[in-house]
């Protein structure tokens, strides 16, 4: 299957760690990660509780490749969500 | 009401319900030991190595149902935990690490015995902490028990600096835990759980391949009913020994790269797969590409990762396995499939997998299947990993969940002693055998200094065959008995139990075997024989690397006969 760019959003808990958590993941399968942008962070409203930050990772993959490092990112707990944008047709 | 940071640790496992740590102190974890006088209802095992405690609170867990908890201190204590680690994460066991840390102040400088634990152990971890705040500690406690056992379950790991040990903090223990990332589906969707029953409903020749999964799940029973209503034979996967009783009619043992003939065979030549809390190994598929090539899929996991990974599936079911097969079995037609079982029980004939040859010789397989004997089943049997646990998996008859103790996915040597001695402390009323190898054997060797200071029974079978047998069997097969590095020389292992103060026997003969199993059984304390079993065994049956599982190899001297072409048993005459 061919490479296209895959567009990975990502809603995480805005901890330290967790980009190395998402990292790993591609790392682990030597995927080259094209870019990665984090969002600005969601805060909520208990001042105890971390707030939520969105991830954007950029990857050029098929997506039989793709899919199930999409499922692997949605394993780390604290990884609340993972959508493959590049699939939509707004994008 | 004001605790420290250690007095919260300990507080914090009381409010689980933890009765044993495995461990070994060391600089940053002082004043945690300081302590641990203080919880007198906490059983402190000193292990002689960590790996030993990662894989005694493996054992311990896999034996009790219980999460395992083990305790080392900073740098090589938590480096020695990896191994354990990564086996509790590829077998999906629920374990709690604590591993000390240099104080805060010091992280990221290189200080003494400091080591970056928790990137070590990121990717063999279900996940992990590093404690920053002792007012934190409480409520990563609760997440991290939480995290451990539900779901699929795994090795959770606790980073604690020093200095937070000796912090204070108001101390209440949370009830809940709050995890928007983390919310694992346990009713299976409806409308798949239809497709599967009209599946099954439909299917000539399914086959059940039963995997761990459901034994996290306590699934034995639902499973029993399905295989029962729909005439279903069941096989597993190594870890999924036990899930099924090995006595009854529809089993058809395990299978694999060491499975059973038959049950390989079936799954060869099924039209359907309903495959339960399993992952589809390398170890059970054989080659991916020519499994189970005449079949649909039906796939039940917890764990949405799984799904899809390695075999195309048809039907999908994520959740829980227990809650997926109550409600597909409420859609199952109670059917007869007496040609398909008709053609198990004759491939069950003609290929004996089971079968001990005669031999005056003292045959590894004979030990094992004497094991049997004298416990008549009634025992757990923890092993290393190579050949005797691939024996010990075939001829040892399961019929009880978790009687079956084994490193399966990381396939860990080393292993056995340990875990058998967790499985001891975890259930000290049940025999518990380690059946392991020369060579594995002494590579944890030293927890027999543990076992006796804890006075844990356990009955220690050595199949001693002076080879890396495993290695050496693939030299053998495939490298043209090319040995390099395998004949491995041992101590006396008798005189080594005698050191320990652990009786012994060395047993070369057969007519000798018996006799010695019922001795170590009858005493009261651990015990260990050492038996000079044939050098050259090989493992069969052997789906070879590469090959799909009808193309297995069977014992040569048994029959010269190894399938090779799958086409030989057409589907058209089943």
């Amino acid at each position: 299957m061919a490479a296209t760019k895959h567009i990975l959003l990502a809603l995480v808990e805005d901890k330290p760690g967790v980009l190395n958590r998402m990292a790993s993941v591609f790392r682990r399968r030597g995927f080259n990660i094209q870019s990665v942008n984090v969002l600005e962070t969601i805060e909520t409203e208990d001042s105890e509780r971390p707030g939520l930050t969105r991830v954007a990772i950029v990857v050029a993959g098929s997506a039989s490749m793709v899919g199930p490092v999409r499922k692997q990112l949605e394993k780390i707990v604290d990884v609340v969500k993972v959508s493959d944008i590049s699939t939509r047709d707004e994008v | 009401m004001k605790l420290t940071g250690a007095q919260i640790l300990f507080q914090g496992m009381v409010e689980e319900g933890v009765e044993v740590i495995f461990g070994i102190p060391g600089g940053s974890v002082i004043p945690l030991y300081d302590t641990l006088p203080q919880y007198p209802q906490l059983r402190h095992v000193l292990v002689r190595h960590e790996q030993g405690a990662a894989h005694a609170a493996d054992g311990y867990a896999r034996a009790t149902g219980k999460v395992g908890i083990c305790l080392a201190t900073s740098g090589p204590g938590a480096t020695n935990l990896v191994t354990g680690l990564a086996n509790a994460f590829l077998d999906s066991f629920p374990l709690v690490a604590i591993t000390g840390q240099v104080a805060s102040s010091f992280i990221g400088k290189d200080a003494f015995q400091e080591t970056d634990t928790t990137g070590i152990t990121l990717p063999i971890t279900k996940h992990n902490y590093l404690v920053l705040d002792v007012n934190h500690l409480a409520g990563i406690i609760k997440q991290s028990f939480h995290l451990a056992r539900t779901g699929r379950p795994g090795p959770v790991l606790i980073d604690i600096p020093r200095n937070i040990f000796l912090e204070h903090a108001e101390f209440s223990y949370p009830d809940q835990v709050d995890l928007p990332g983390y919310k694992p589906i346990l009713q299976g969707h409806p409308a798949q759980i239809k497709k599967a029953a009209k599946l099954i409903n439909e299917a000539e020749r399914p086959v059940i391949i039963a995997g761990r999964g459901t034994i996290i799940a306590q699934a034995g029973a639902e499973l029993k009913y399905l295989a029962e209503t729909t005439q279903t034979p069941v096989v597993t996967t190594l870890l999924g020994i036990g899930c099924f009783s090995e006595h009854h009619v529809l089993s058809y043992g395990m299978a694999g790269m060491h499975g059973m003939a038959y049950a390989n065979l079936a799954i060869d030549k099924a039209d359907l797969i309903i495959a339960v809390g399993m992952r589809f190994d390398d170890r059970l598929t054989g080659r991916i590409s020519g499994f189970a090539p005449h079949a649909r899929v039906v796939h039940i996991d917890i764990d949405p990762a799984e799904i899809g990974k390695n075999v195309h599936v048809d039907v999908p079911i994520v959740g829980d396995v227990k809650m997926v097969l109550q409600e597909l079995n409420k859609l199952i037609n109670s059917t007869q499939r007496l040609k398909w079982i008709e053609q198990l029980e004759s491939w069950r004939k003609e290929h004996p997998s089971l079968e001990i040859r005669d031999s005056d010789g003292l045959l590894p397989q004979y030990v094992v299947r004497q094991i049997y004997e004298a416990t008549q089943g009634d025992a757990i049997i923890a092993t290393g990993v190579g050949q005797h646990q691939m024996w010990a998996a075939q001829h040892f008859y399961y019929d009880k969940p978790n009687s079956f103790i084994s490193s399966g996915g990381l396939g860990a040597m080393g292993f056995g002693l340990p875990a058998a001695m967790g499985a001891k402390i975890g259930q000290p009323d049940t025999t518990v055998w380690c059946i392991d190898g020369d060579g594995g054997f002494q590579m944890t060797i030293q927890e027999l200094a543990t076992i006796v200071q804890e006075n844990a029974a356990v009955k220690i079978a050595i199949l001693n065959n002076g080879y890396l047998g495993m290695v050496r069997q693939w030299q053998e097969l495939f490298y043209k008995r090319h040995y390099v590095a395998t004949p491995i020389s041992c101590p006396d292992f008798v005189k080594i139990a005698e050191g320990y103060c652990i009786p012994g026997l060395k047993i070369t003969n057969k007519k000798d075997v018996i006799p010695a199993i019922k001795q170590a059984m009858d005493h009261q304390g651990p015990f260990l024989i050492d038996f000079m079993v044939e050098p050259e065994e090989n493992v069969y049956p052997m789906v070879p690397p590469g090959a799909g599982l009808a193309e297995l190899l069977e014992e040569p001297r048994k029959k010269a006969k190894a399938i090779t072409d799958s086409n030989k048993l057409p589907v058209s005459n089943i």
